[in-house]
């Protein structure tokens, strides 16, 4: 069955383009199988996982058929001791954290819609969350990766042991590939222990300025949160810096990052654990409720602030239900909102970008409209390693079958 | 497989000339000072710290910035020459071996600071840096750069970029991919490519990710952007001795099973603890095995952690626990512990240091197979190593001067990577693949994985012009050249051979 798949209806199209048909293959054997099959007959396929990142992008220049990876969804091994774990590309990272947090251990990755996004999504993607202040993005955390290439080759990279050197980084190079390069079959990561404990406290009402300010006092004080979030109230913040580890650790950091608040002329209040579980909620939702429109900022961390009141507010008047959440130790800012008149929304993106660019920064669009998509590149100017891109996917996908025109700079 | 002691590091493949025309074009690139080709001067570069392999370079340059290198690299096309980066030379598996007749490119005249940004956790450098030299710039202001190869007071920032340097500190903090945030490359045609930037999440492949512990051959970099951390605020350090390895494997995974992330965790058996002694005069007891485990971050954290781990030591049977009384205990410790692999040249006239990957519970195994093969071989085995994650570095002693010992010695660290392999280790942590491990490229990888491998190299480097002979076990070209059959350089080195 999964050989032949089945005809694709028009919920399985990618950015509006249509595949005939989707593969469901239900081994990895099968997964390499399809593709050898699909090279041998010149189809042009995309890869999807839960779906929920499918917006990023360009559209695929040319698409055949989907091949769904919800059927490749085992845990191949799980070493606790080893704190490594190997899963298939198709498990939920929500599935996955609910074997693992049995070992009281967990992948230190929260990107949004954790019961939804599979494993290979996550890794293609590049998806993250709050958490990365820590522990790291998907580059930090992967160790291994076994992929089918174009020509249904199966290959191997990286190891199950965190430390190894052998070889080039094939995970990292399927990291924000977007399945471009290749079939993520399956993937190996390495875990966290999960924290005995956490707690989190709340400026309530932060102008930009202070989000800086509060990431620097931190630093001085060489305190180390585990995730810093900002969500959008107006012109304003509700800032959130949480602490996780033992116990004792956390207590003295909170306690600590309160005291700071007087020379910080801020108010910053303790959370009990349903008030801090309430104000994640808030952030899940800022990234997760249904948009027409998302965008990630990129931004040296000091520009944050200009981020938050110069590119932000371009973005909030021009959106309907407007939300954004930064991560002002990262650098980092998500904006959602529902997609008005297209002429607004295509000029706040470019004075968006306007506001960042000076600096370095960036505005990725992960969901827009068409209308809009047409009027501005969704991945903002050309990447410098453009040429070097399209030779690295040339050798990879010489007859360019795996989503074509995809990834940054139209590779 | 290094011989940092052997006797006589071998004679080296002499020079092959480069022709008057390349000398003259390098000569007027860098200025005729800055291009070495006096027989000192070959002979100087022959070797990396793996002095069992020694070919000498055609010609070393020493250029001054991005453009002179970009300049070196087109000559070196026009002549249709190899092209050897290298930066200390501290490495240990003749990943800066050269290739007869190759450029050989130093970088000790790029070692400038560039930029220092603490606020934005970032810092620009030339490849020339020296790895301490960062740190102790940074060092002022309490922040730090986190990779600390046990050779960081010599090896280069470059260097550790093509190798992926670790130390004992990645444990917690990672390697050098994981603070690396961008790289300025230069390509074999001779471009110039920004890869990653400091701004997180650059579009596009991740090729930086790629370009890190690519051994120097997919191009010649020349600017690193390395992320930079804020100094914790406490380090709580101790040395725990127990009546063998197998209690310290014990306890080592008694910590992590705990919840602990330790900075550190270093084992050393009674070979290791020995030669530490002896060439430090520290105090340790000759006991079975020891550990030297940090543990770091705010104070309260590190304190909690520390005692919890000191606990847990003694629950599994440490014999003695000892906590530093100042941070010049502290260090005397730790230069016990990274001295140890020159302290064995105190108890032996020779010996290969080894670096292979095992998953952390198969410790004791793996260190019971390797006293087996030990015995079998009637040959001393020093274990001293990065044990919270199974980074293993045996140390086989030998006596060069007994005949065949050698080839015994040599055969016995090879059986040692099979025995990682065999676990579901690696044939390398942090030293690298190198010329040294490329055979055992083919055991740990497929040919598939191999090709995968090959084809990415192909795409930054389709001439494979730099540091040929590497990483791959046999030589490969890209894509299907048809015309006359050119030896490949590593053929030409002796290093390979046409299958």
């Amino acid at each position: 069955m999964a050989l032949l798949g089945q005809p694709a209806s028009g919920d399985d199209a990618i950015l509006g383009v249509r595949p005939a048909r989707v593969l469901r293959p239900s081994t990895l054997d099968e997964a390499e199988e399809v593709v050898r099959q699909s090279a041998g007959q010149g189809l042009r396929l995309a890869f999807v996982g839960g779906g929920t990142e499918l917006e990023l992008g360009e559209p695929p220049a040319a698409l055949d058929a989907v091949l769904s990876t919800r059927g490749l969804a085992r845990v191949v091994e799980y070493a606790p001791l080893d704190q490594i774990v190997i899963a298939e590309a198709g498990l939920t990272l929500g599935a996955l954290q609910a074997t693992l947090r049995e070992r009281g251990q967990m992948l230190a990755l929260d990107p949004p819609w954790a019961d939804r996004a599979t494993l290979g999504g996550i890794v293609a993607t590049n998806a993250s969350g709050p958490r990365r202040a820590r522990y790291g993005s998907v580059r930090d955390l992967i160790i291994g990766v076994t992929l089918v290439r174009a020509d249904g080759t199966r290959a191997r990279g990286g190891g199950k042991v965190v430390k190894n050197v052998a070889g080039f980084d094939l995970p990292k190079l399927m990291v924000g590939s977007l399945g471009s390069l290749g079939l993520i079959a399956s993937v190996t990561f390495r875990l966290h222990p999960l924290p005995e404990a956490a707690s989190t406290v709340l400026f309530s009402r932060a102008a930009p300025d202070l989000l800086r300010r509060v990431v620097q006092a931190m630093r001085r004080e060489q305190l180390e949160p585990s995730a810093v979030a900002a969500l959008a109230l107006g012109a304003d913040f509700e800032l959130g810096v949480r602490f996780e580890g033992f116990e004792a650790g956390v207590r003295s950091q909170r306690d600590r990052l309160l005291g700071l608040s007087g020379a910080l002329e801020a108010r910053a209040e303790p959370l009990d654990d349903a008030a801090a579980g309430a104000f994640w909620a808030r952030h899940a939702s800022v990234r997760e409720a249904p948009a027409t429109f998302r965008a990630k900022l990129a931004t040296l961390p000091t520009e944050v602030p200009r981020a938050a009141s110069e590119a932000w507010p371009a973005l909030r008047e021009a959106l309907g239900a407007p939300r954004a959440a930064f991560y002002p130790t990262l650098g980092l800012g998500f904006v959602a909102g529902d997609s008005g008149a297209t002429d607004a929304l295509a000029g706040a993106v470019t004075r968006a970008r306007a506001a960042l660019g000076p600096q370095g920064g960036r505005l990725v669009v992960h969901a827009a409209p068409p209308e809009v998509r047409a009027r501005v590149p969704v991945w903002g100017a050309e990447p410098p390693a453009r040429a070097l891109f399209a030779r690295v996917k040339a050798a990879l996908d010489p007859q360019q079958r795996l989503s074509p025109g995809r990834v940054a700079g139209g590779v | 497989m290094s011989h940092p002691s052997a006797v006589s590091p071998v004679a080296p493949t002499p020079a092959r000339p480069v022709s008057a025309w390349v000398l003259g074009q390098l000569a007027s690139i860098v200025g005729p000072e800055h291009v070495l080709h006096d027989a000192a001067a070959l002979r100087t570069y022959a070797s990396d710290a793996l002095a069992t392999f020694a070919v000498e370079p055609g010609v070393v340059v020493l250029p001054a910035s991005t453009r002179e290198v970009v300049e070196v690299v087109r000559t070196a096309r026009a002549a249709d020459l190899p092209l050897v980066p290298r930066g200390s030379g501290t490495g240990l598996s003749g990943g800066a071996l050269p290739v007869p007749g190759c450029i050989l490119l130093g970088f000790s005249r790029m070692n400038r600071i560039l930029e220092v940004d603490l606020d934005n956790g970032f810092m620009r450098v030339e490849p020339g840096v020296i790895n301490l030299e960062v740190s102790k710039q940074l060092a002022p202001a309490g922040y730090y750069y986190a990779p600390d190869p046990s050779s960081q007071s010599v090896c280069t920032i470059g260097g550790n970029l093509a190798e992926n340097s670790g130390g004992a500190h990645c444990l917690k903090y990672g390697f050098t991919a994981n603070h690396v945030l961008a790289a300025r490359l230069v390509t074999e045609d001779g471009a110039v490519v920004d890869l990653g930037s400091a701004v997180p999440d650059a579009p596009g492949f991740d090729l930086l990710g790629v370009l890190v512990g690519s051994e120097g051959l997919l191009g010649v970099v020349t600017e690193v952007t390395l992320r930079i951390l804020r100094k914790p605020e406490a380090t709580r350090t101790f040395f725990a001795t127990f009546p063998s390895t197998t209690e310290a494997g014990t306890c080592v995974s008694e910590i992590i099973a705990s919840g602990i992330v330790p900075a550190a965790i270093e084992m050393m058996d009674r070979l290791a603890i020995v030669a530490a002694k002896a060439a430090t005069g520290l105090d340790w007891p000759e006991v079975g095995a020891a550990l030297l485990m940090d543990v770091d971050g705010p104070v309260a954290e590190a304190e909690h952690t520390s005692r919890s781990a000191v606990e847990l030591a003694r629950r599994t049977g440490a014999l003695e626990v000892r906590v530093p009384r100042d941070e010049d205990e502290r260090l005397l410790m730790w230069k016990g512990r990274k001295s140890a692999f020159a302290a064995v040249g105190r108890i032996s006239p020779n010996y290969i240091v080894q670096d292979g990957v095992i998953p952390r519970t198969a410790i004791a195994d793996v260190l019971g197979e390797i006293a087996r093969l030990s015995a079998q071989e009637g040959l001393r085995v020093a274990n001293v190593f990065h044990a919270g994650d199974g980074n293993l570095h045996p140390l086989v002693l030998f006596d060069a001067k007994a005949p065949g010992e050698e080839q015994r010695a040599e055969a016995l660290a090879g059986e040692i990577l099979r025995i990682c392999l065999r676990h579901g280790g690696s044939i390398t942590g942090e030293h690298g693949v190198g010329a040294d491990k490329a055979p055992y490229m083919a055991e740990m990888f497929g040919e598939p994985d191999l090709d995968t491998m090959s084809r990415v190299r192909c795409a930054f480097s389709p001439e494979q012009r730099f540091n040929p002979g590497k990483v791959f076990p046999t030589p490969r070209l890209c894509g299907d050249r048809p015309g006359v059959y050119r030896p490949h350089p590593a053929e030409l080195a002796g290093l390979a051979e046409r299958v």
